[in-house]
């Protein structure tokens, strides 16, 4: 029973909750806390998954009455299984962080050499580059030694409170780590096989940690210049034909309408969210898990 | 020798090789920089790690060894715009977090676009 209940569990969180919750607009006015809650929908399909791996093999062997022997075969069978799962997963995170630094140290590197924001050092942060070329282009590479990128395209089509609303916005990134959230959300959509693959998480946290950072720029920044940034830096660039219908369309929607109204995080619905965050990882631990391991340490077959 | 950080150094002599649109040798970039007033190994330490990075081309010409920049100004800007936006959940963890949220593949086209001499 554990076993299925556990799998019905991971399976629901997994693939039925992303999609309704991606599509969800209440998260818009809690975004830290709908983050909160994304990774523990995730971390708790991963432990379900833990759970029907090391329970299922003890609950067949019993109900099929099994002498020791096989029990215990079962049993170092699932310790394998769940510690494949584990190792997977942890590969899948080095994999990524180690791809992602090597790339941002490289990227740095050349927006170092590239760099003319010597004629721009009225904007202020030490940490800003300036790069050549029409093209308007704003954003950050994180890391220990962060970057602000902006093209010279940026400063021709905003001005000047438009630029510090974009620069505030870029900075909350960086100061938030926020590459840290979504380096785990990639590394797990990584590792999970094909047919259980969703990217609603990876698309849906992204676009929080984005009205994250928003809510914060609009405080330093005023709402007013960065909706007017947010808008011109996308309608700034020169479409070509063949390019395809913005996929993101919805999500850019969903920022500049937050960027309209008066400021709407709400109190209620972040405590709601972090409250369910925390009950998806405590509550099936306590009604499922325990009273089933109490039930199976009796019967260790090791 | 008035202090200068590496990095304004390093970003300094590529200025240099890019202004100067023929390779040069150490002799030149020094000479071409004397009003910063830095010794002849400096400049030569800052080619050979220019040239680590490959950024910078070493070129054996008779005598001297002459150095070029690897691609030009434009070329090396609308390739680090490329490698910025082709962050992307499939391959890797995103380079870059963007200020506007325009596909990726528009973007692409208009950077090609931009850059097409």
């Amino acid at each position: 029973m554990t076993a299925l209940l556990l799998g019905a569990l991971g399976l629901t969180l997994s693939l039925v909750v992303p999609g309704p919750l991606a599509r969800a607009h209440w998260p818009d006015r809690a975004p830290a806390a709908a983050v909160l809650l994304w990774q523990s929908i995730t971390l708790s399909a991963v432990l379900s998954a833990l759970g029907v791996v090391l329970s299922a093999p003890y609950e067949v062997t019993r109900a099929a009455g099994s002498g020791k022997p096989v029990a215990a075969a079962a049993l170092i069978g699932a310790l394998v299984v769940a510690g494949v799962i584990i190792l997977r997963l942890v590969v899948s995170l080095i994999g990524v962080t180690r791809r992602s630094r090597v790339r941002r140290a490289r990227h740095r590197e050349l927006v170092d050499l590239l760099d003319r924001a010597e004629q721009h050092r009225e904007l202020g942060p030490d940490n800003l580059r300036v790069l050549d070329g029409a093209l308007p282009l704003a954003y950050c590479v994180p890391g220990r030694e962060p970057r602000v990128v902006l093209s010279n395209g940026v400063l021709q089509v905003l001005d000047r409170d438009q630029v510090d609303a974009v620069l505030a916005h870029e900075q909350t990134h960086l100061r938030h780590r926020h590459e840290v959230v979504m380096e785990s959300f990639t590394a797990f959509y990584r590792a999970v096989p094909g047919p259980l693959r969703s990217r609603a998480p990876l698309d849906a946290v992204h676009l929080l940690l984005e009205m994250i950072s928003d809510d914060v720029a609009r405080r330093k920044a005023g709402a007013e210049p960065l909706r007017a940034a947010l808008e011109r830096l996308s309608d700034a660039v020169p479409l070509a034909e063949d390019a395809r219908a913005d996929p993101t369309g919805d999500a850019r929607r969903r920022r500049l309408d937050r960027l309209t109204k008066p400021h709407t995080v709400s109190v209620g619905l972040n405590v709601a969210a972090a409250l369910a965050a925390v009950g998806l990882l405590v509550l099936p631990t306590v009604i499922l898990v325990v009273p089933w391991l109490d039930r199976a340490l009796d019967h260790w077959p090791l | 020798m008035a202090y200068m950080a590496l990095g304004d150094l390093e970003r300094e002599v590529m200025r240099q090789l890019w202004d100067a649109g023929e390779p040069l040798t150490v002799r030149q970039v020094h000479e071409r920089l004397r009003e910063r007033d830095l010794a002849y190994t400096t400049v030569m330490t800052v080619l050979s790690r220019l040239t680590k990075k490959r950024v910078v081309v070493q070129q054996n010409d008779d005598r001297a060894y002459k150095y070029a920049p690897a691609q030009s100004r434009e070329e090396m800007t609308a390739g680090l715009m490329l490698d910025a936006l082709t962050a992307s959940g499939d391959q890797d963890a995103a380079l870059a977090y963007f200020m506007g949220q325009l596909s990726p593949d528009a973007l692409k086209a208009a950077i090609e676009a931009a850059t097409k001499k």
